[in-house]
């Protein structure tokens, strides 16, 4: 399971578990944490759902965001976001 | 609810057309979507889809079904959460937080496979619905019968008796299909001659509550009896506000885009004889902030013209 990932990861970085839910839920959500955060910092987001993969990665460089990684491993999606402005 | 007045259009009528809206403001919580929240409940507790204090019922909605569905599932013991445009008025938003709903507010980005507007909404509220089953309840206001239900067996013959059967023409705006399909297959069925004629606002319309097809997708609603609509015009933003001024100036009444929007498309639509009645859906109370940022209104101007409103009602929410 994923969780060990979680526990591994920094505590300054802002987490979404979007796993289970359905295009255009994890997109939405990232679209709230990021908009709740400061400039600079990263949120890491975990979805499993296919179209997540187009719909996050579209969306953090159309609102001029960066990608820093995304991880896919089987159909789990790990996306490392870094808020710009 | 329901019952609303029928009035007549001085500035629009002669000797041989007499033109009337349909002030479907008159409703508890202010628009035609009272009928379609109400029935779509009752539908749904029938079908025992609903577990009263369990189940959250979850809503696409450019903002009056929002009202409604609040307004009436609070009463009857569910929970609501609403999935809205962010660019639906301030004021629809801060109602539908105070009447005790959770809101979702989608961007025109989110999801490329689908349109603008609403229909982010919806594909938003489809994905939240359908990923907890056993928790939230989706009326889904856009292919949901009894939305339709409402209107065939309430507006439809509401108009027909207020009209005492002469009806000739009927003008209404397209959201979700439910107005014009549940109306207009009532109508015809008692005068087959009858002429529906579909309203449509622009594309990048903000016209709240209105579709605009080439941008958006025809609810299923609509497309089940889309064959009821004889014919269609487009009205356009600018023409859309030049009707706000022109209905308060002409005719003392204080109404929302949409029913501006319909009203243009009346004035505009050869008619040589008949009888012809539009559906004003709500009011211009929720628009104060639109009307002064599109120049409609100062917010001055707005509330002076509020007090000297004809036909304003009493709203639940309101009080």
């Amino acid at each position: 399971m994923q969780i060990s990932l979680f526990q591994t990861l920094s505590a300054t970085t802002k987490k979404l578990d979007a796993r289970g839910l359905f295009c255009p839920e994890p997109v939405f959500r990232t679209k709230i944490e990021v908009e709740r955060m400061q400039v600079g910092e990263t949120l890491t987001v975990l979805a499993d759902d296919p179209n997540a993969e187009e719909d996050i990665s579209r969306w953090v460089k159309r609102n001029g965001h960066e990608l820093l990684s995304l991880n896919k491993q089987d159909s789990s999606l790990e996306f490392q976001i870094k808020k710009v402005k | 609810m329901g019952n609303t007045p029928l009035v007549k259009l001085d500035s629009l009528s002669n000797n041989k057309v007499q033109y009337f809206a349909k002030l479907e403001s008159h409703n508890p919580f202010g628009s035609v979507k009272d009928r379609a929240a109400y029935w779509m409940i009752k539908d749904a507790e029938e079908k025992g889809k609903l577990k009263k204090n369990h189940t959250i019922i979850i809503e696409p909605t450019s903002g009056n079904t929002g009202i409604a569905l609040t307004g009436i599932a609070n009463l009857l013991g569910y929970e609501v959460e609403i999935v809205i445009p962010e660019k639906a008025s301030e004021e629809t938003k801060k109602i539908i937080a105070k009447l005790g709903a959770k809101l979702y507010e989608t961007s025109d980005d989110l999801c490329p496979k689908v349109g603008a507007g609403t229909d982010q909404s919806i594909a938003l509220a489809t994905s939240i619905a359908s990923s907890r089953p056993d928790k939230y309840y989706s009326p889904n206001q856009y292919a949901n019968e009894a939305n339709f239900m409402g209107h065939y067996r309430g507006t439809g013959p509401e108009i027909w008796k207020q009209t005492e059967g002469k009806i000739t023409h009927f003008f209404t705006g397209v959201g979700t299909g439910g107005t014009v399909t549940g109306i207009s297959t009532y109508l015809k069925e008692q005068n087959p001659e009858l002429k529906t004629i579909g309203v449509q606002p622009q594309q990048n319309h903000l016209i709240q509550g209105l579709r605009n097809f080439e941008e958006s997708a025809k609810p299923d609603l609509f497309l089940r009896r889309e064959n009821t609509v004889d014919d269609w015009i487009t009205i356009n933003n600018e023409t859309a506000f030049a009707a706000v001024r022109e209905l308060f100036a002409k005719e003392k009444l204080l109404v929302s885009p949409s029913s501006a929007t319909v009203y243009a498309a009346m004035k505009k639509y050869p008619i040589e004889e008949g009888i012809v009645v539009g559906i004003f859906a709500d009011d211009g109370r929720k628009f104060k902030s639109l009307y002064a940022q599109q120049k409609v209104f100062s917010e001055e101007e707005f509330d002076a013209n509020l007090k000297q409103a004809k036909h304003l009602s009493k709203i639940a929410y309101l009080d």
